[in-house]
């Protein structure tokens, strides 16, 4: 009997605890942002480092807009995705004023929620595109309207190994084309054992899709059909066979793999985008003054080196209450090099404000990578990068690639295999395949 | 005779150490990963021995996630979750192993369809019904919508229909009342049900992530895995961080599994004693 009443007056108190829980106030947070005196309560999601951007930046507004006060939840990158799908289809419940969305997620979004987002255009955002490069632009708008404050870039580069390239008397000067890179590529493995490249030879096309932004083309072409076809498609794709032949590539398992490979030395460049830089600086730590970068070789002499890999923009939902003192914060954020300084020097995060780029951060020497300015060369790339068009089956064309590259690995012929996958995605996505 | 079972035993217990060391060994590096600095999980050969970094592991870790705010959390759902849906579960399956009444088969029925609507397709109207209310970021909003939890109330529904009717008719005839059979009879004969059903919902419960995420508005209501989760950047993670973290994470379910195996255990040697 003693348990019985045990187990009832448990049931009891969590009964009451829980009643105790609900019934949160709501009502806070109803002023609009019209009223410049008012108290203006802004949330936002972000993740990882843009959070403390996000914090820095809005110390320094606080000065001129001391009404403003803004709360920023730390999310994971994925996680953002999921709620902000969720409190679309629920017709913006829960979304906060100011989101972080990757670059090539919001096109998906725009064409899922054609009227999810705040158009930036009708606030006047449109006097401050030049400030940014073409490419970033043009993935922040639809129909020539923007809906997306450009932010953060991943301008590429060839992150290397300066000691295993000394040893094999290699000098990054005399590569200037992936045939140079491959021919440097097998004396470095003669002289030192190391391997030129890491790629996730099954599960992930990221130096395929560096090349593809490199040559101007993409999954998809402007008008969305279906670009695997493209013959500058197949010869990214028959330049990472090249790679794959001369015995070149080390297969990695995933993110930690590359990670991994980076780190013991195994192999000697690491093509990726910017922000690898955090990366190699936090875990890789012993290697300070090893490193170097130069730029994606050219696939013929004279041809574009620069290439873009991430980067992200901020939105706001419709739905927002505070349409006008979001609006401001974030234009303040993306317009303001003060901030964008800040996010680079502080969090990592490279700007794609270019105004910011004459500055003596973007100037000046890196001594983790032996005292080369690698931030300049990064910023001098931004000009010259191609958009990439991912639209709303971005997901579905990364998944078809990703098995084109896979076939290719396992000795298809890469235009077969880029066909093949170009089929697919077409019966997939309905849309259109170029030369199909 | 003496020799054989030795030999016997000798291998079936080196073929558990074997089990026991692989399934051990993960949760040995993840505890050892949280004690080094985050590139040490790169490491080749893998780093084995316990580094000098666990505390300030730890105080990243608390820095970025708050680590007692979200401790809280997850154990304040989880304890009340547990008590309340184990409470619920046990009487609705008592209900529909030996109760007679109009529909009952039917409403089982439903209940066990209900197991085979994938969870993200009620995500999304659950998700408008909680914000209809004002109960998104809310410890309502993380117990409530799953206590009449399917799988349960089938798990209790069986065991109970394994309990003869005779044992509670002979009670009726002494004179026990309809909550005495219940909690005198039927609730000692599943003992081992119950503790496997408690250790399931604690499990379900601790390490649910998709509806808290969407549920939860403010980090003050973050549970532990959507907290481990926030940790993830594209490109920045402190794995030593991390690895702290899910070290911390699996304490209250081994704790847990450890406070109830004995009946978990007792009661499956019992009903196989008793024929």
């Amino acid at each position: 009997m003693l348990k019985l009443s045990k187990m009832l007056s448990l049931l009891l108190i969590s009964s009451v605890v829980l009643a105790a829980c609900g019934g949160k106030n709501e009502n806070e947070g109803t002023n609009s942002g019209g009223n410049t005196d008012a108290k203006v309560q802004l949330t936002a999601w972000a993740w990882n480092v843009n959070v403390g951007a996000l914090n820095s930046a809005m110390e320094l507004y606080k000065k001129d807009h001391p009404n403003v006060e803004l709360k920023v939840e730390d999310i994971g990158r994925l996680d953002v995705y999921d709620k902000l799908s969720t409190g679309l289809a629920a017709g913006g419940a829960g979304l906060p004023d100011i989101v972080l969305v990757e670059d090539d997620r919001i096109q998906g979004y725009l064409e899922a929620f054609p009227k999810g987002f705040l158009n930036l255009s009708e606030k006047g955002f449109d006097s401050k595109a030049d400030s940014f490069p073409a490419f970033k632009n043009e993935l922040a708008s639809k129909d020539g309207k923007f809906f997306a404050f450009p932010f953060d870039a991943g301008p590429t580069g060839m992150f290397y190994r300066t000691d295993i390239f000394e040893q094999a008397g290699v000098s990054v000067d005399t590569i200037e084309t992936w045939d140079d890179f491959i021919a440097a590529g097998k004396t470095i493995k003669e002289k030192t054992g190391a391997q030129a490249v890491p790629i996730d030879k099954f599960k992930d096309d990221a130096l395929f899709r560096m090349m593809l932004n490199q040559l101007g083309v993409y999954y998809f072409d402007k008008d969305g059909n279906i670009d695997f076809n493209n013959p500058k498609a197949v010869q990214a794709m028959d330049t990472i066979k090249a790679l794959g032949d001369a015995d070149l590539v080390k297969d990695v398992n995933g993110w930690d793999g590359t990670v991994s490979a980076t780190i013991d030395g195994s192999v000697a460049t690491v093509p990726f985008g910017a922000w690898y830089y955090g990366t190699i600086i936090d875990q890789a730590k012993d290697t300070s003054g090893k490193w170097g970068v130069f730029p994606l070789p050219a696939f013929e002499k004279g041809g574009n080196r620069a290439a873009n890999l991430g980067g992200s923009s901020w939105m706001i939902p419709s739905a927002t209450k505070h349409a006008d003192a979001a609006y401001a914060f974030a234009e303040y954020f993306a317009t303001t090099n003060e901030v964008q300084e800040i996010a680079m020097d502080k969090h990592g995060l490279f700007p794609s404000l270019q105004t910011t780029y004459d500055s003596e951060l973007f100037q000046g020497d890196v001594a983790f990578f032996g005292g080369q300015k690698i931030w300049k060369l990064f910023s001098e790339e931004m000009k010259d990068i191609p958009t990439p068009y991912y639209t709303k089956d971005y997901a579905l064309a990364l998944d078809e690639a990703t098995k084109a590259q896979a076939d290719t690995f396992n000795g298809k012929n890469p235009a077969d295999a880029l066909k093949e996958s170009a089929k697919r995605l077409a019966d997939r996505t309905k849309r259109q395949a170029n030369n199909g | 005779m003496m020799k054989t079972f030795k030999i016997r035993s000798f291998f079936v217990y080196f073929t558990l150490l074997i089990g026991a060391v692989i399934s051990l060994f993960p949760f040995y590096w993840a505890a050892i990963a949280a004690t080094n600095e985050s590139g040490k999980v790169f490491a080749k050969p893998p780093v084995l021995v316990p580094g000098v970094k666990l505390f300030d592991n730890i105080a990243n870790l608390n820095e970025a996630i708050g680590i007692g705010r979200v401790m809280f959390n997850s154990l304040f759902v989880v304890i009340i979750y547990t008590t309340l849906s184990l409470a619920i579960c046990t009487m609705a399956g008592y209900a529909f192993a030996k109760f007679r009444f109009k529909g009952r088969d039917l409403l089982f029925g439903m209940f066990l369809m209900s197991m085979m609507v994938p969870y993200h397709a009620l995500v999304i109207p659950l998700f408008k019904m909680m914000a209809a209310w004002g109960w998104l970021d809310t410890y309502l909003a993380l117990i409530l919508p799953n206590l009449a939890y399917p799988f349960a109330i089938f798990l209790m529904r069986q065991n109970m229909l394994a309990v003869p009717d005779a044992m509670m008719e002979a009670g009726r005839i002494d004179g026990v009342s309809e909550w005495g059979l219940f909690t005198r009879i039927i609730l000692p004969s599943v003992k081992p049900a119950l503790a496997a059903t408690a250790i399931f919902l604690f499990m379900y419960q601790w390490n649910s992530f998709l509806w808290p995420l969407i549920a939860v508005q403010t980090k003050e209501m973050y549970t532990l895995p959507i907290a481990l989760s926030s940790l993830f950047g594209l490109s920045r993670i402190d794995y030593g961080q991390v690895m702290a973290g899910v070290t911390l994470a699996t304490g209250p379910i081994i704790i847990f599994f450890l406070l109830l195996q004995r009946h978990f255990i007792s009661g499956m040697l019992g009903s196989a004693v008793k024929g």
